[in-house]
């Protein structure tokens, strides 16, 4: 029992260790690479970590950003878990985002925000959910890999999603593809005033933790990481292999959903087709936190404490280059990818009898 | 008494791989013009000893003498020059070639300087020394694996080799096929070939062998004449401690009341477009018998193995349980697929989860969708003590352990709820001698409980030392045989589709 408990804290040290490593990694890299543009690299430390988490305003928009990218995570990381290599959260994300606009803004069914914002936030995790199924039953019934219709239905998705912004849930008054601002009181309330800190981040907390307890404690949990980690032995055992399949690729899908109408209602209040790639960036979020729930939370908020500091970096009087932003977010994941691989390498070595390599399953 | 003259002779050979000795100061003479049996079990470092010789490893320290003069390490062509050639256990042929490109590949100098003129004239002579006939014309992957093996050893000798590696030559073979080769070697050694013989099979070695060196976990424990030793003696050099062969005792009284699986005409193919792979497969198993299913790869076993166990459904025909015509496994059979690590386990997942992966939704096991663990580890510490699994702890992946211990996490899963009916196929493949004596007295022991047990198994020794009844699956039917009326041969011919 106590070896167990310390097994856990061992593993979990070592993945605040990693952490801890790549920023840093990246923050030295980020530093270095500001230097050699001329750039003062303290002031640029210090900007950035002020503009991140300086003050809990600066804390309260790193959340924010955070919280969409919590949830494409979630999703990518609760499928690839499962073996379902969905890596259309883009797309989930902005259907979800968009019956969220509908249902808020257009396809009133009352004014009682107490009612609309449930329903709203419901109907755009439906509707990532569904997105999903598409491309899951198109895998069960038309041989189509998941992978490949996944990325297609994102585009399906941009597009459907920019003719309804400039059809029928266009704003009043504009020629641009984008809806109608949501009125105030539907916005995601606040938990502490004048910040960013909406009840969105609270709800994606909740979520991952309510994912962790199903993926390690549940049996469903242990039937979808069997399917994943080895499908022929899933059927061997007479585990429902494709309906635990459709099953997590609609809670996927939902968590992407989710996002996108958390999204809309907690920070933006109103749609556009290109409201940033939280879709593809869940994917690296997910791996960086090892498709483990909580340790997706870390990462999660690890990215959005990049890009908030990176933000307020290029607005400040130093006018930092947009596309510096993005060169860390770059190194980054190939950073991630050095140690998975290294990791991956690790327990490749397990099949050696006699090595001590500590397995580095997602689970543990 | 003049000594003969020395075709190797290995001086302090040590290997480490990780750090962990594979060969530990391994010396061996080997006389020219002699048939030198190399035996040990999985793991205990003959091929990699062979890999050495031929060049293919380079040892950590210790020297090598081939024909008199010093062999440089790690060096395959110098390996090759001093007329060392290695046929390896899977074979290094290009499938889509025929026999003599196959040849004349290996034999050729440079790519300018290929003379299929001279290699024919060289395979001829060596096809008269031998009294073999081979099909040089036909793409090798279309051969048999006995005529493929001809072809690899045709290919050493032209090559100039006069020291011959056979690594697990009989792996693969058919009893007939093993008589054919052992003539083979006796003919080789005849013409002045010394031969390195490496095998795990024993009375195979001593059939062949002059001379016998046994490795034991990278450790030379014998060297010398194989007349010296008793087979029982061999065999305890081998693991290091007594073995008893698992055996077929006759039980009492006659159990054949009704039959727990009964196959009635059944056939099986892909699809509408493909031929049969099953063809109208009868077959019945009583309870407290072990009905073997013997025949070389690939003539439906694998198809049969999925048909019984509810992987694929049958085209037509009946498949009846305890006497009720259900398609599905009940509760009460259990299954040890030919690949265990694609059908039976979850390498990263510990071993705790892969002893529970039948189990885990019944009764302690799960509340409310929640998993116990508590009561999953009770169970799993029961199993592995029980079974005997060595692991450091439950919670270790699957994929740490052995082959053979991962195999015993298979039986202890399948087999420990007394099932009525057991469905093991090649359940002792790549397993060393202690652990497929551990697996097979598991069968019987389920045997003696009254459990009827069907074992489709390519290893046809193994398959009569254990079995009731034998059958031999031929391009898709099942065939009867009068055994244990009946000599190994007779069925090895029925193997290979003779009557």
């Amino acid at each position: 029992m106590i070896r167990r408990l310390f097994k856990r804290i061992w593993s979990a040290a070592t993945a605040v260790t990693l952490a801890v490593l790549v920023c840093g990694a990246v923050l030295t890299l980020a530093i270095g690479a500001a230097a050699l543009l001329g750039y003062p690299p303290l002031r640029v430390a210090d900007l950035w970590l002020h503009g991140a988490a300086g003050s809990w305003y600066a804390l309260s928009s790193s959340c924010a950003d955070a919280c969409p990218l919590l949830l494409t995570g979630l999703a990518a990381g609760v499928a690839f878990r499962a073996g379902v290599l969905n890596i259309g959260a883009q797309g989930q994300f902005l259907m979800g985002a968009l019956v969220a606009v509908a249902l808020s803004t257009r396809m009133m069914i009352c004014h009682q925000p107490v009612l609309v914002i449930p329903i709203a936030l419901i109907g755009g995790a439906l509707a990532g959910g569904m997105w999903g199924l598409i491309a899951q039953y198109l895998e069960r019934y038309r041989s189509v890999p998941v992978v490949l219709s996944t990325i297609l239905l994102n585009f399906v998705a941009l597009y459907l999603a920019e003719a309804a912004l400039q059809g029928p849930l266009q704003a009043v008054g504009t020629a641009a593809a984008q809806s109608p601002e949501i009125a105030g009181k539907y916005w995601l309330p606040l938990f502490v005033a004048y910040t960013d800190f909406h009840i969105g981040i609270i709800l994606a907390l909740g979520l991952a933790v309510l994912l962790w307890v199903l993926q390690e404690r549940t049996v469903f949990g242990f039937e979808s990481q069997v399917v994943g980690l080895n499908p022929g032995t899933a059927k061997a055992m007479r585990m429902p292999v494709t309906w635990r399949q459709f099953q997590i690729m609609f809670i996927s899908g939902g968590c992407a959903g989710l996002g996108g109408a958390i999204q809309v209602l907690g920070q933006v209040h109103f749609m556009t087709a290109h409201m940033g790639n939280y879709g593809y960036a869940g994917i690296a979020v997910a791996l960086l936190g090892r498709l483990n729930p909580l340790g997706i939370i870390l990462s999660a908020g690890f990215f959005g404490f990049l890009d908030t500091g990176a933000f307020r970096v290029e607005e400040s009087s130093l006018a930092l280059p947009h596309d510096m932003a993005n060169v860390i977010k770059a190194v980054v994941i190939l950073v991630m990818l050095v140690l998975a691989g290294i990791s991956l390498w690790r327990s490749r070595r397990v099949g050696n009898p006699g090595s001590s390599a500590p397995t580095e399953t997602p689970s543990a | 008494m003049a000594t003969p003259p020395l075709a190797l002779k290995l001086t302090g050979i040590r290997k480490l791989f990780n750090g962990i000795a594979a060969l530990d100061n391994v010396s061996l003479d080997v006389a020219a013009g002699s048939v030198h049996g190399i035996l040990g079990e999985n793991g205990a470092g003959k091929t990699t000893l062979m890999n050495i010789i031929a060049g293919l490893l380079r040892p950590d320290s210790g020297s090598m003498e081939a024909m008199g003069t010093s062999l440089p390490a790690g060096g395959v062509r110098a390996s090759r020059a001093r007329g060392i050639g290695m046929v390896h256990q899977h074979f290094k042929l290009v499938d889509n070639q025929s026999g003599l490109d196959n040849i004349v590949l290996a034999v050729s100098k440079s790519l300018w300087s290929r003379k299929p003129q001279t290699v024919l004239r060289d395979i001829e002579h060596w096809c008269r020394e031998l009294k073999w006939t081979v099909d040089l014309q036909r793409p090798v992957g279309e051969l048999g694996v006995g005529q493929q093996q001809r072809v690899e050893i045709i290919k050493a000798l032209c090559g100039g080799g006069r020291i011959l590696i056979l690594d697990e030559p009989t792996a693969a073979l058919t009893p007939v096929e093993v008589d054919e080769l052992a003539l083979a070697v006796a003919g080789l050694a005849n013409a002045g070939m010394t031969v390195l013989f490496i095998s795990h099979k024993l009375h195979e070695v001593t059939r062949m062998c002059q001379v016998i060196s046994i490795l034991r976990r990278g450790k030379l424990v014998y060297s010398g004449g194989v007349a010296d030793l008793s087979v029982e003696q061999i065999a305890e050099k081998m693991v290091g401690a007594k073995v008893d062969a698992p055996r077929l005792v006759q039980l009492q009284g006659d159990t054949k009341i009704h039959a727990l699986l009964e196959l009635e005409s059944v056939d099986y193919r892909i699809s509408k477009r493909t031929p049969l792979i099953l063809k109208q497969i009868h077959l019945r198993v009583y309870p407290g018998e072990i009905l073997g299913i013997a025949g070389v790869d690939g003539n439906g076993q694998s198809e049969l193995a999925a048909v019984i166990s509810g992987a694929v459904i049958a085209t037509a025909g009946r498949i009846m349980r305890s006497g009720t015509a259900n398609a599905d496994a009940p509760a009460g059979s259990a299954y040890i697929p030919e690949d265990r690590q694609k059908e039976a386990l979850v390498l990263p997942l510990p071993i705790v989860s892969n002893l529970l992966l039948r189990k885990y939704r019944q009764r302690p096991f799960v509340r409310w969708g929640f998993r116990r663990f508590g009561q999953w580890r009770g169970h799993a510490t029961n199993l592995v003590r029980q079974y005997d699994i060595r692991c450091r702890d439950v919670d270790d992946a699957v994929g740490t352990l052995s082959g053979g211990n991962q195999q015993k996490v298979v039986l202890a899963r399948e087999l420990s709820d007394l099932p009525e009916l057991i469905l093991a196929v090649n359940p002792t493949r790549g397993l060393d001698v202690g652990a497929t004596a551990f697996v097979l007295r598991q069968l019987l022991d389920a045997r003696a409980r009254g459990a009827g047990v069907i074992l489709i198994h390519g290893d046809l020794d193994e398959l009569l030392s254990v079995s009731d009844r034998v059958a031999v699956m031929s391009g898709g039917k099942l065939l009867a045989t009068p055994w244990p009326h009946s000599t190994p041969e007779q069925i090895g011919r029925m193997m290979l589709g003779g009557a």
